[in-house]
């Protein structure tokens, strides 16, 4: 696996084995990844570490990601955002990304997500 | 009846066919948007399975009860799939004969099961005992559209339990479906627009006890006279 700079990364999705499992990709790869599965724990989570990029689901019980992006923006204005969706249509994704910077439908792979993190990072 | 009263049937009748397409394309996007996650979480367990193997082809140490819960995982997520499939084929079956002999317990059990795709419903519990059927002679597809926003309401507007108990009760000519669990406060904004059209058109009566949180919905055994029954449509069966 390829080595990296060390980078922060918060992944949230309720879906807990895809989060866990993504964490665990990324982490083979250089970067270090931490996950959540509720808003809650993603803004605790926020609140304590420093995160380089966060990786957000849109669409998740009780708050969206893109309220979640918001909520997180206020806490720590440098920090980037890439969204996550399972909708699928073209239209979805032109509804559901124009909040965001970097978007990717699901199921993707990991090369994909890689290059928008890279992405990301420098805009 | 008169020009203008026929005029407003029609705007009724209209409003309700586009609720009915409302309802099932969105019941096409959670169906889709559910099984674009089952995917991705295939996709991330054999992506990681797959570079697991090639990190022990060099040399790192592969648990085989690492693969085991990997397999598992996967079987878990392919019977996810196939109940979700079975929701979205009985769900497209539901109109099938427009109007004709229901069983109300397998409508609430399907829109249950739909509900559930939607992400509101991950926060709240949901309890529906297994009854005897109660069959009712209604539109499949209005009820389950009429019934479906009733759930979502429900799971919405839960009290701090986060746990609703649906049940079905039959009382002479008419059937009851009661939810508990739902915060007293939020029952006065029970039915939204579409809803109250929904239940006026099959007939459905909707009540509250505002104390105990409980909201009823008495559907009569047989269908008559609303405005669904004269609609100028019969759908083919194929």
């Amino acid at each position: 696996m390829q080595g990296r700079v060390k980078m922060k990364l918060l992944l949230v999705d309720d879906e807990e084995k895809f989060v866990a499992r993504l964490a665990e990709r990324l982490a083979l790869r250089g970067y270090q990844a931490d996950w959540a599965t509720t808003f809650e724990e993603a803004l605790a989570k926020v609140g304590r570490e420093t995160y380089d990029i966060a990786v957000l689901d849109i669409k998740m019980p009780t708050m969206s990601g893109i309220d979640l992006k918001k909520r997180m923006e206020q806490m720590v204005p440098e920090m980037k955002f890439i969204f996550v969706t399972g909708h699928g249509s073209e239209h979805d994704y032109d509804t559901v990304c124009k909040e965001a910077l970097c978007c990717i439908i699901k199921p993707f792979k990991i090369e994909a997500l890689i290059e928008k993190i890279e992405q990301a990072l420098t805009l | 009846m008169t020009q203008n009263s026929g005029g407003r049937m029609n705007k009724e009748i209209g409003k309700i066919c586009a609720e009915g397409f409302s309802f099932f394309g969105k019941t096409n996007r959670l169906i889709s948007h559910e099984l674009k996650n089952i995917l991705a979480i295939i996709s991330e367990t054999l992506g990681l399975l797959d570079e697991l193997v090639e990190l022990s082809e060099k040399g790192t140490e592969l648990k085989p009860e690492r693969l085991r819960s990997m397999s598992d995982s996967i079987i878990e997520e392919v019977e996810r799939a196939n109940g979700v499939v079975k929701y979205m084929n009985t769900f497209a079956h539901s109109v099938d004969e427009f109007i004709g002999e229901v069983d109300l317990n397998k409508s609430v059990s399907l829109m249950i099961g739909l509900s559930k795709l939607n992400p509101i419903s991950k926060a709240v519990k949901i309890d529906f005992p297994e009854t005897d059927s109660h069959p009712i002679h209604t539109s499949a597809f209005f009820l389950e559209n009429f019934l479906y926003h009733s759930i979502l309401f429900a799971l919405s507007a839960a009290g701090p339990d986060k746990h609703i108990q649906i049940s079905i009760h039959t009382s002479g000519n008419e059937i009851r479906v009661t939810f508990l669990g739902i915060d007293p406060a939020r029952l006065a904004s029970f039915p939204a627009a579409q809803t109250a059209l929904l239940s006026k058109a099959i007939g459905a009566e909707i009540s509250f006890d505002d104390a105990s949180g409980k909201l009823q919905i008495d559907l009569p055994q047989k269908m008559t006279g609303g405005p669904i029954e004269t609609l100028p449509i019969r759908l083919p069966r194929d």
